[in-house]
């Protein structure tokens, strides 16, 4: 039995206030439209796909034989699966710095200056957002294309060497790390934007009649409050920059040249959709929630470790 | 303990209603026949997009329409590369289209994965009669044990378009056009140093199609695939066509650049020679109109070996489940083989017409082919084409991916070792045949 004391801490009521409150075997069936939707939407599907994992089927065969470890031992075995692991971490490397740095700057820039330049320069950030990806993609096609594209011509008029940006295994993945970025940047320039917004400018004024200069007053009072919004977007990248590039990926190299900017999405999405290995692709996609289910173990172990020490 | 066994009921009833609902659904059928109205779905790489392509299938549906008021035809736009993904995933939901057209690269695995009806078995009686007047070396060559399972359609081979411009200001006579690799890689070369790029060879299709590979291959005296079955792309034969490719590249005649953007080059005028399909000629010719003079020639032979191209394009495959529907089905099918089909096709697509009389017949294609004769190199060679070869086993589909990618794309692009190079990749076709 929970002190009322304490219940009431946990409810944020005042004692003796029990108007609305459920004993736990009342609650559960306001619940179950939400358990309904996860079985269905999530936890469903996540347990088909590990089924699917052991089968060897082709999207259509009306039987799916047995395949016990067999597609996962294809993951190890052969190269691609492990190289398309490694290169998703490029991929977090490459945009890492575009989903916090440059954002926080520019965010921090505009909220400096704020009047009609500042708010045409946010609608502008806007629009990259906007833009449907595959029909960017296609742009940049067009921008990149090693004979007649605006890229190289300007390179070529300057003396400079013409490369053949995505047909290069060595400039294919940093140059779709940058056509992601693009949209990357302004999305959470915006949303580093939202949290200054919510800042006390007063608390700067006060910095600045204290005599700081700007540099201190963006070091020492800017950035550390939007330290919290750097980690939540930091670790969204982590997760998601495979899926951020995969448009740009399937519209631009198709995993190529030779495999350069394959990464473990697209790795499974060619098992899955250009090869129909639908047993290997499931075999990927389990490991990939085993791998990020072990991240976020790991982080909110960390987390309470840190809650207990404090 | 009340609530809980409310709540329990509450989930199984909600979890009932949501089977149920997509049990319904399950039943319906969109398609359904009124009074003897049949609709039948249509699957088309060609339909739906901005080109000629696009506009000639818009065409093709509009005679049919016409000529059969009684079936309407729903037409579903896909990419050239994704007509089997989206074949696989509608049979997977029960709904896969009554007629579809899939590239010949891609037919073999459609034959053995998807619930195709035999177009053959479709025709019944009716087969003899239709198949009467179409080019017998294509049909013989898309033939599987005797039986046609699919109905050529809008067939092509590689064929060399010249810039004819182009070789004029090179110094070149474009009334005598390359015949041999070496002469394409001579005067590729000397339209290089005029500062136009010389040739490209469609080789590192971006749809993943191995028929240029395969025709180049072949015109060397080699295979992808042995009579046996065999893997034997390590072949010399097989290995010098690849490094005579690469060849191209490292002297500079070739732009090491991909499919799109070779041939997106030459359509801007700054490429002198394009070995592709066929089926580009009707793209080609306006995007050349005003810009350069577009000419034809034979596909390059290796020395003097005969040039033996395989063909690329599309079949129709049948997938309509029930009698009504395929009645329908084959009656577009019959349609869009028919004279009348081809004329369309040929003229407004630009692929190959597969029945040699209408080409001089006055009705069809006289006034055609009297204006413009550059298709007809192409027609002669169609009683000689090689037919296409598929690697054996169930990751076949992958196999091409891999030549194409792991082979084919790194020798010619990236100066890729070749007898190593293809030794490597026979080594894993052969180890997924196997699989």
């Amino acid at each position: 039995m929970i002190p009322v004391a304490e219940r009431a801490r946990t409810t944020g009521r005042e004692p003796g206030d029990r108007r609305g409150r459920l004993p736990r075997s009342r609650a559960w069936p306001y619940l179950v439209p939400l358990l309904f939707g996860l079985a269905v939407w999530v936890y469903g599907p996540l347990l088909f796909t590990g089924v699917l994992s052991v089968l060897d089927w082709d999207l259509v065969a009306a039987d799916a034989g047995f395949a016990g470890t067999a597609n996962y031992a294809r993951l190890v075995t052969e190269p691609e699966f492990p190289a398309a692991v490694a290169r998703t971490g490029l991929y977090v490397a490459g945009l890492l710095p575009f989903a916090t740095v440059v954002p926080i700057l520019l965010a921090i820039m505009l909220w400096k200056r704020p009047g009609r330049a500042s708010e045409m320069y946010r609608a502008l950030l806007v629009l990259p957002i906007m833009l449907a990806p595959v029909a960017t993609a296609v742009a940049w096609q067009f921008i990149l294309n090693p004979l007649q594209g605006v890229v190289n011509a300007v390179l070529g008029g300057l003396g400079l060497p013409r490369l053949n940006w995505l047909g290069d295994p060595g400039t294919a993945l940093p140059v779709i790390v940058l056509v992601t970025a693009a949209k990357v940047v302004s999305l959470n320039t915006l949303l580093f934007g939202a949290a200054l917004a919510g800042l006390d400018r007063r608390g700067v004024e006060a910095a600045r009649v204290d005599g700081a200069t700007e540099w201190e007053v963006t070091r020492f009072v800017l950035v550390p409050q939007l330290l919290p919004t750097a980690a939540l977007l930091g670790a969204l990248c982590v997760v998601l920059a495979s899926q951020w590039v995969f448009t740009n990926v399937a519209v631009l190299t198709q995993g190529g040249p030779d495999g350069a900017t394959d990464n473990v999405y697209y790795r499974l999405y060619t098992y899955g959709f250009t090869f129909f290995d639908v047993g290997t692709a499931s075999a990927g996609a389990v490991v990939i929630v085993a791998a990020l289910g072990l991240i976020f173990a790991g982080r909110a172990a960390l987390a309470r470790r840190r809650d207990a020490a404090v | 303990m009340r609530f809980r066994r409310r709540g329990r009921r509450v989930l199984a009833v909600a979890l009932l209603a949501t089977v149920s609902a997509g049990l319904g659904g399950c039943g319906e059928d969109g398609d359904a026949s009124r009074s003897g109205q049949v609709t039948i779905d249509f699957l088309s790489y060609n339909y739906g997009t901005p080109d000629i392509g696009g506009q000639g299938t818009q065409e093709l549906l509009d005679a049919f329409h016409a000529a059969h008021p009684d079936i309407t035809v729903r037409p579903i736009g896909v990419a050239t590369k994704d007509v089997l993904t989206k074949l696989r995933t509608d049979a997977a939901a029960g709904e896969i289209p009554d007629v579809a057209q899939i590239g010949w690269s891609k037919m073999a695995e459609a034959n053995t994965s998807l619930p195709v009806v035999p177009v053959q078995d479709v025709a019944g009686p009716e087969w003899e009669a239709h198949v009467a007047g179409m080019a017998p070396g294509v049909m013989n060559a898309v033939a599987s044990d005797g039986k046609v399972t699919a109905m050529p359609y809008t067939m092509s081979i590689p064929i060399m378009y010249v810039n004819a411009t182009l070789f004029t200001r090179a110094g070149l006579d474009p009334e005598r056009p390359p015949t041999t690799m070496a002469e394409v890689e001579q005067a590729a070369l000397q339209i290089k140093k005029a500062g136009a790029e010389g040739v490209y060879i469609d080789a590192a299709n971006s749809g993943k199609s191995d028929f240029l590979t395969q025709s180049l291959i072949a015109s060397n005296g080699g295979a992808l695939v042995g009579p046996d079955g065999a893997v034997t792309l390590d072949q010399p034969a097989a290995v010098e066509a690849l490094a005579a490719l690469q060849d191209l590249t490292a002297s500079g005649a070739q732009p090491a650049v991909k499919s799109e953007d070779g041939i997106a080059a030459f359509k801007a005028g700054k490429v002198g020679m394009l070995v592709t399909s066929t089926a580009l000629l009707a793209a080609l010719d306006s995007a050349a109109e005003g810009v350069f003079d577009l000419r034809t020639a034979g596909f390059p032979r290796f020395g003097d070996k005969p040039a033996r191209p395989t063909y690329s394009g599309a079949g129709l495959a049948v997938f309509a489940p029930d009698e009504a529907r395929q009645r329908a089905a084959w009656t577009f099918v019959k349609f869009l083989t028919s004279e009348q089909g081809f004329t369309i096709i040929t003229t407004k697509i630009g692929y190959l017409p597969l029945r040699e009389s209408i080409v001089n017949d006055p009705r069809y294609l006289a006034d055609y082919f009297a204006a413009d004769g550059r298709m007809l190199p192409s027609l002669g060679q169609l009683a000689t084409v090689t037919p296409y070869t598929s690697f054996a086993g169930k990751r076949a589909n992958e196999a091409v991916v891999v030549l194409q990618d792991q082979a084919v794309e790194p020798i010619m692009l990236r100066g890729a070792d070749p007898p190593k190079t293809m030794t490597e990749t026979a080594g894993k076709i052969r180890a997924m045949a196997k699989a």
